[in-house]
């Protein structure tokens, strides 16, 4: 007998896979970009599904605040309204299916290898305080050092992303600075 | 499972107040429905029951909001205003309403039809979403959740895409103009609304609306945060304005320059859908922002003076609520008619070097000050 | 200094918006200000200022007579070929011959109301008129001739 929460989860499973699936398949590539959007929002609808609040905001806030706008921008930029993809050759479609299925494997060989086991300690509410906690924790079980390795990282990301901008920057001066030069000596 | 809070649940540990509540009649309502019925069904009704209840208000307020507009805008530029139908014109937007949803809704050719239709629904499901999680009263709350605030600023985020869509999917290059211009806009205000959203959760502990809401009882923030609480509230009320497209953000629209930008293509009820979600969002930004610094329902209350105070608690807190809500609104509606239009470099030119530098700076400093707990 | 220059940019600008938003709250407060007129019904205590041009008309006074010479500087001034003077003469008392208007046509459909006929008139024969309400379901109609008929030169002008 199924209750309201499976009929909840399995629509939210659906939306996902449907929506993944048209995303793929789709040769408009404006609708593909919306396709995915919707799949990832029925991801963080699981998660609220599954009470974990915070996951399913940040969820929403980074990949569909974020990187589908920033996609969303980009195909605005680059492609023409109305215009199919052509259709993708019979290889490619076959990699790609099988780099799917490869990774299908792994994931569902990892699930069932893993020894699930079950624990009578209360759970840790995942409120922000706990999250907050646990994320700068120093003591057992505390992710302090991966949470300081992954902001260098961005860091350095972010430091890489002026430097490329900046050098564009200053050819451009030099060039302009160049052509000033010449209407002085003029 | 979440839906069941659809309800909200009393809040017994801060009884300060012996303010009349709503929450009496909601778990009325919530056990007469558990004695007549099985488990599914009662949710199933209350979820009819909310429902029903957001989309009246979506109606209520659309149509009292347009007209608020209209009568601010005219009286602020020395006119009438609308004045016929009704009276006093009070129901000039309800004949409006009429029009538009006999007017045929036209797709234009060579339009993505599907996407096109899409738009407008996706704007008004996110405002929809958006009423989850505010407080109407006291204790009365459709969704109370864990990180409220969080997610008001996450389910909004969501608000860019419908005008992107509509922008795109129209097949019109001023559309396409006007929702590139707003994904610009929204994306880097969506910022600085969060850092100013950020010092008052900093100040009061948490995402949880509610509890942002008690921990004003003594006091609502942007009085007991002194300054900084001050620029926060600022920076919020001009970082929303620009969230939600209006002048003199609304260089998504620009009637001057793109016509109605990403709503260029759109008639009949498709765009009175845009319009209501503008107006619900406004709606739900300044109840945000009323919430947040204006402590929401809390009535306003001085020091010792006791007997004022237990006059500002006769008063019911949804009347609270609504008052500080729709201030905000007039506040903001005040923005749009006197301040002309930015251009786009000026637009980005305040986010980035201005608003936002001071909203991080003004975080620093709150954050020092609840540390050291130097508010009141 | 940068910083300081930066604060005072903010500040000037608060403070310029606040005087904006000054403005707009005393209108908004202050109804007496709204200068909005609900033109069908007010109608009849509807007061145009002096300036308002309308049309032109040729003023005629008790005995029916007008200031026209029939000098044409007026068609002569108009931009847009609005003005048409029919000219005849007519015989003095003392049997001399004399210009005079037989007919000054008006086409009101081609006026833009610019005043420069008014303004070449030597001795100040036509007006400008406060009336506006020019719709008519002939076209026809708005053909006018200014001076009535019957009418005759005002003595002493020359
Ligand atoms: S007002 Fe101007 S357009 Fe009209 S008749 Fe006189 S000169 Fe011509
Ligand atoms: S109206 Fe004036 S300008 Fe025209 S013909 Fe008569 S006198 Fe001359």
């Amino acid at each position: 007998m199924m209750n309201g929460s499976t009929i909840i989860f399995y629509l939210l499973a659906a939306l996902t896979l449907v929506s993944g699936l048209l995303a793929v398949t789709t040769r408009l590539i404006f609708r593909s970009a919306i396709y995915l959007l919707f799949s990832l929002i029925g991801i963080a609808g699981i998660y609220f599904w599954l009470n974990y609040e915070f996951i399913a905001a940040v969820q929403i806030v980074v990949y569909v605040g974020g990187i589908v706008v920033l996609i969303i921008f980009s195909i605005f930029l680059t492609q023409q309204a109305g215009e199919q993809l052509p259709r993708p050759t019979m290889g490619r479609q076959l990699f790609a299916a099988l780099a799917a299925f490869c990774g299908l494997a792994l994931v569902m060989l990892q699930l069932y290898k893993h020894n699930f086991t079950g624990t009578d300690k209360p759970a840790v509410e995942p409120t922000v305080a706990n999250i907050g906690n646990q994320m700068l924790g120093v003591e057992e079980g505390g992710y302090a050092l991966p949470f300081e390795v992954v902001s260098i990282l961005l860091l350095a990301a972010l430091v890489g992303c002026i430097v490329i901008a900046l050098k564009k920057d200053t050819i451009m001066n030099k060039e302009h600075g160049k052509q000033n030069d010449e209407v002085k000596e003029r | 499972m979440p839906l069941t809070s659809a309800f909200s649940i009393p809040f017994s540990r801060f009884d300060i107040h012996k303010m009349w509540s709503l929450t009496d009649i909601t778990t009325n309502i919530h056990d007469w429905l558990n004695e007549t019925f099985s488990p599914t069904w009662v949710l199933i009704i209350e979820m009819v029951i909310a429902g029903i209840a957001v989309i009246g208000l979506f109606a209520v307020l659309g149509l009292v909001l347009v007209i608020m507009e209209r009568k601010v805008s005219a009286w602020m530029q020395i006119r009438l205003g609308p004045n016929r139908v009704g009276p006093k014109g009070l129901l000039q937007s309800l004949a409006d309403t009429l029009k538009l949803l006999v007017k045929e809704g036209l797709t234009p050719g060579g339009a993505d039809k599907f996407l096109f239709n899409l738009a407008p629904i996706i704007a008004l499901v996110v405002a929809m979403l958006l009423m989850a999680p505010i407080a109407f009263a006291k204790d009365f709350q459709l969704w109370n959740l864990n990180i409220g605030v969080l997610y008001v600023s996450a389910v909004s985020s969501l608000m860019v895409i419908s005008i992107l869509m509509a922008g795109w999917s129209s097949n019109n290059k001023y559309s396409l103009m006007g929702a590139m211009r707003s994904g610009a806009q929204i994306v880097s205000y969506e910022l600085s609304a969060g850092l100013s959203i950020l010092t008052i959760v900093v100040l009061a502990g948490s995402l949880n609306i509610p509890d942002i809401i008690y921990s004003q009882a003594d006091g609502w923030w942007i009085f007991k945060g002194h300054i900084p609480a001050l620029i926060a509230f600022v920076i919020f009320i001009i970082a929303v304005t620009a969230e939600t497209n209006r002048a003199p953000f609304d260089l998504a629209e620009a009637e001057s320059e793109l016509t109605a930008g990403f709503h260029t293509e759109y008639s009949g009820m498709k765009f009175a859908l845009f319009f209501l979600a503008e107006y619900v969002n406004v709606f739900i930004v300044c109840a945000i922002g009323a919430t947040l610094f204006l402590g929401g329902w809390m009535p306003f209350h001085i020091g010792n003076w006791e007997a004022f105070n237990h006059v500002m608690d006769y008063i019911p807190s949804s009347i609270w609520f609504f008052g500080k809500t729709f201030f905000l609104i007039f506040v903001i509606m005040w923005f749009r008619w006197t301040f002309p239009r930015l251009r786009i470099d000026q637009l980005l030119n305040l986010e980035w070097k201005y608003l936002l530098p001071i909203s991080m700076f003004n975080l620093i400093l709150v954050t020092a000050i609840a540390i050291l707990k130097w508010h009141f | 200094m940068f910083i300081v220059k930066y604060i005072k940019d903010v500040f000037s600008g608060i403070k310029s918006l606040l005087v904006g938003m000054r403005r707009t709250g005393y209108y908004f407060t202050h109804h007496k200000e709204i200068i909005t007129e609900q033109y069908p019904d007010n109608r009849d205590t509807l007061k145009l200022p002096e300036r308002f041009k309308g049309e032109v008309v040729m003023p005629h006074d008790a005995n029916n007579e007008h200031r026209c010479t029939g000098c044409t500087a007026c068609e002569l001034a108009c931009p847009n070929g609005t003005i048409k003077v029919v000219t005849k003469f007519d015989i003095t008392p003392d049997g001399k011959k004399k210009k005079a208007i037989d007919k000054l046509v008006y086409h009101l459909e081609l006026c833009t109301m610019c005043n420069l006929c008014i303004v070449a008139c030597p001795s100040d024969a036509i007006v400008m008129a406060q009336t506006f309400e020019h719709s008519v379901f002939d076209r026809a109609e708005l053909t006018k001739i200014l001076n009535n008929p019957g009418s005759r030169i005002m003595d002493g002008v020359e």
